[in-house]
């Protein structure tokens, strides 16, 4: 487990009272959470469980119903105009499942594009910026590759180099490795814990339990739309507190 | 036979290729073409304007559009000409030339079909896109601009190039309201021989073939190009993607 | 200019009789050259599954033909074309038996089966090879693989197409105008010239135009979802 030493006193992303339904199925039963500056918080527990819509809601890809979520002393969900929604959103990284590269740009363009485009950042600082995160994510020699003769690996971590370039002080994982072949999750949870050790604010869902026990430093079961545990890996593993944790756990191990 | 068709492309072949042009309005092929490119050069920035519109929330952008295009697609281009013939100049107040009604026509028509070719490539690139765009921050417009329209129109290129055969096709029907194009031209040959009809319309389907088989060869080769492209994961037809190819390959 | 009034044209029984005539006409002619381009359609779709170049060759130059040359083109052809090269006899017995129509239904019918039998050859082909595998590995011949696994699934593929190009013969029916076929949009154009009514006779003939084919467009909708195993519910 890492330890890192908050640089502020305030939380990351604080959640109040989330709640959100789609029609009368009410997906979010009132989240409240925080994650820490420097927190590395992976969410699991059971498909259907609201893991995937919870952690959207953070950068308001979905909206809530009622509640409110602060990420980084923005209060996301407020009525704001659309600019300050966009600048919002490109301080939180963001890293789906599938991927969703741009397919019609390559690598280095995929990186380059949204600081040239959103921040305003100069094309040649974009592209040097660019150039220092695909060496980051091992991927230098792919520069001007494009998505399709990428392999789902390499397009994950393209993925998350993009993500970096907007330099977020957080970092959303949303099942970054459910879509990957198995020999291809390794590299992909490399960089995730490379990020962690830099120390890096991360919320990630994942059913990835091994990298839960190494990298977290808590783990949220969620069930049902709401967070019924929230402990240290350690300790969620070890000793899970409610039934219905257990059987999860144990559903895992078989 | 073959000799009178010889005979008639030799005695015709300038009234075929530009009417009565310089002593009258450009017509013929000239026209034909010309009404055809303009018509598509006008009409591609209006189908991308009203794609955009009924991708739209807001009921005041989506509804007029999606009324527009069930109209067009439920009303022959026949009745659209005869409307047009009719109010393009209560609009204008002139005389207007039949040749600048028809255009009128056409742009509206076929950026109608081209708006739903348009909305189609959209759609076919599915949510993660967007999504994508809009977590690094992009507005709404930035992510279109940036990372939709660029993969979209480049994918529909080939059923762009097939609306535009289908322009060309349809500027025969300028015929009714005189409008001196290719089909104008035979029909004043024939006129003007009586005995040779089939000769005279054989030239003309003839004519029609090689320039819209050619264009379609080049939608062919192209959609090719861009599955190739697409680096071998070129999908299989699926209904909805047959669907829209229905719609861009209409028979006129 | 006069004011707008649907009853000059509604309230007067020679005009009303004019439109029913020209829907009719546009009936017969829609309805036939859909049938005749639906029978064409399946042989030629045959055609191209048989075996040797030939029948596929056929098939292509005759596809190719229909979709590149303008459809009024076609129709100007036969009637005014082809037409004249046809024996008397067979020239006097069609003008007793509305050759305008006639040849309206043939070059319509014509053309649009080109259409409709790609439409059936482009569902064909979305259906995935392994069915046909799946068939044969269970034992059927080739001609029951097409027959119970192939081709349902393949016109199923095909639906939303053939009803876009349903419609789009519908529309098409207009063009028999221009050959004298005495049907809906050449019924507008007689009843304006007697009328002066320009906006009111348009109007009336827009909306009938567009109340069936959007009808058609419906009803497509309703069959193709009754086709879908997904929705049906029998898997």
């Amino acid at each position: 487990m890492n330890t890192t030493v908050p640089s502020n006193n305030s939380p990351m992303i604080q959640l109040k009272g989330v709640r959100k339904s789609y029609g009368l199925y009410e997906v979010l039963k009132g989240i409240d959470a925080e994650v820490a500056r420097g927190e590395v918080v992976v969410i699991c527990g059971p498909s259907g469980s609201g893991k995937s819509t919870l952690i959207r809601t953070v950068n308001r890809l979905e909206e809530i119903g009622s509640g409110s979520i602060v990420c980084d002393g923005n209060n996301i969900h407020q009525p704001m105009p659309a600019r300050e929604l966009n600048l919002l959103r490109s301080r939180i990284g963001f890293v789906f499942q599938s991927f969703n590269l741009f397919p019609h740009l390559s690598a280095i363009d995929n990186i380059a594009i949204s600081p040239i485009r959103v921040k305003g950042v100069p094309r040649e600082a974009a592209y040097a910026k660019a150039t220092q995160l695909l060496e980051r994510v091992g991927l230098a020699d792919k520069a001007h590759a494009y998505p399709g003769q990428l392999s789902g690996g390499q397009q994950q971590r393209v993925a998350i180099a993009r993500a970096l370039a907007m330099e977020p002080p957080v970092m959303l994982f949303d099942e970054p490795t459910s879509a990957l072949d198995p020999e291809m999750v390794g590299e992909v949870l490399a960089v995730m814990k490379g990020l962690a050790a830099d120390g890096m604010t991360m919320m990630c869902v994942t059913h990835e339990m091994g990298f839960a026990r190494d990298v977290a430093d808590r783990v949220w079961f969620i069930d049902q739309g709401q967070i019924i545990e929230s402990a240290p890996p350690d300790e969620f593993f070890s000793r899970p507190q409610t039934t219905r944790a257990q059987r999860f756990l144990s559903d895992l191990r078989h | 036979m073959i000799s009178d068709i010889v005979a008639i492309i030799r005695d015709y072949w300038l009234l075929l290729l530009i009417g009565q042009y310089p002593n009258g309005p450009l017509g013929g092929l000239a026209a034909t073409l010309m009404l055809s490119v303009l018509a598509i050069a006008f009409a591609f920035p209006v189908s991308i304007a009203l794609a955009l519109a009924r991708l739209s929330k807001s009921p005041f952008l989506n509804w007029p559009v999606t009324a527009l295009v069930y109209f067009t697609r439920g009303v022959p281009l026949l009745m659209l000409i005869l409307w047009g013939y009719f109010l393009v100049p209560l609009v204008t107040g002139a005389n207007v030339p039949a040749f600048l009604t028809m255009l009128v026509t056409l742009v509206v028509y076929q950026g109608a079909f081209l708006s739903e070719v348009v909305r189609g490539g959209i759609v076919a690139l599915g949510h993660g896109q967007m999504e994508a765009a809009r977590a690094l921050g992009h507005s709404y417009l930035g992510a279109m601009r940036y990372v939709i329209l660029p993969q979209a129109l480049y994918n529909v290129i080939p059923s762009i190039i097939s609306v535009f055969v289908a322009t060309i096709k349809d500027t025969t029907l300028g015929y009714v309201i005189n409008v001196p194009d290719l089909t104008f031209a035979a029909s004043q040959i024939n006129n003007q021989l009586l005995t040779q009809p089939f000769q005279v319309f054989f030239i003309l389907a003839a004519v029609y073939y090689v320039i819209c088989w050619s264009l379609s060869r080049v939608a062919v080769l192209t959609e090719r190009r861009i599955t190739r492209r697409r680096a071998g994961t070129a999908p299989q037809p699926t209904a909805k993607s047959l669907k829209l190819a229905a719609l861009t390959d209409q028979p006129s | 200019m006069t004011s707008f009034d649907l009853s000059e044209i509604l309230g007067n029984p020679e005009y009303v009789s004019m439109l029913v005539l020209g829907i009719e006409m546009t009936f017969i002619v829609a309805i036939g050259s859909w049938l005749l381009a639906m029978t064409l359609a399946l042989l030629l779709l045959g055609l191209r599954y048989a075996p040797g170049p030939a029948g596929n060759a056929f098939v292509t130059a005759y596809v190719s033909y229909h979709r590149n040359v303008p459809t009024l083109v076609q129709l100007m052809l036969w009637y005014f074309g082809i037409f004249t090269l046809m024996p008397e006899g067979l020239t006097f017995w069609l003008n007793d038996h509305n050759a305008e129509a006639t040849f309206a239904v043939i070059g319509l019918g014509l053309c649009q089966a080109a259409y409709f039998s790609e439409d059936l050859r482009s569902g064909m082909r979305a259906v995935s090879p392994g069915q046909m595998e799946a068939a044969r590995a269970l034992g059927h011949g080739y001609v029951s693989a097409m027959r119970y696994v192939m081709l349902p699934q393949g016109v199923r593929n095909a639906l939303p197409a053939l009803i876009n190009h349903s419609v789009s013969l519908f529309k098409n029916s207009s063009l028999a105008v221009a050959i004298g076929v005495a049907e809906l949009t050449y019924a507008v154009k007689e009843i304006e010239n007697l009328s002066f009514r320009t906006f009111e006779s348009y109007l009336l003939v827009t909306v009938l135009y567009l109340v069936f084919s959007l009808m058609i467009m419906a009803g497509g909708a309703y069959i193709a979802r009754k086709a879908d195993p997904m929705r049906s519910g029998r898997a």
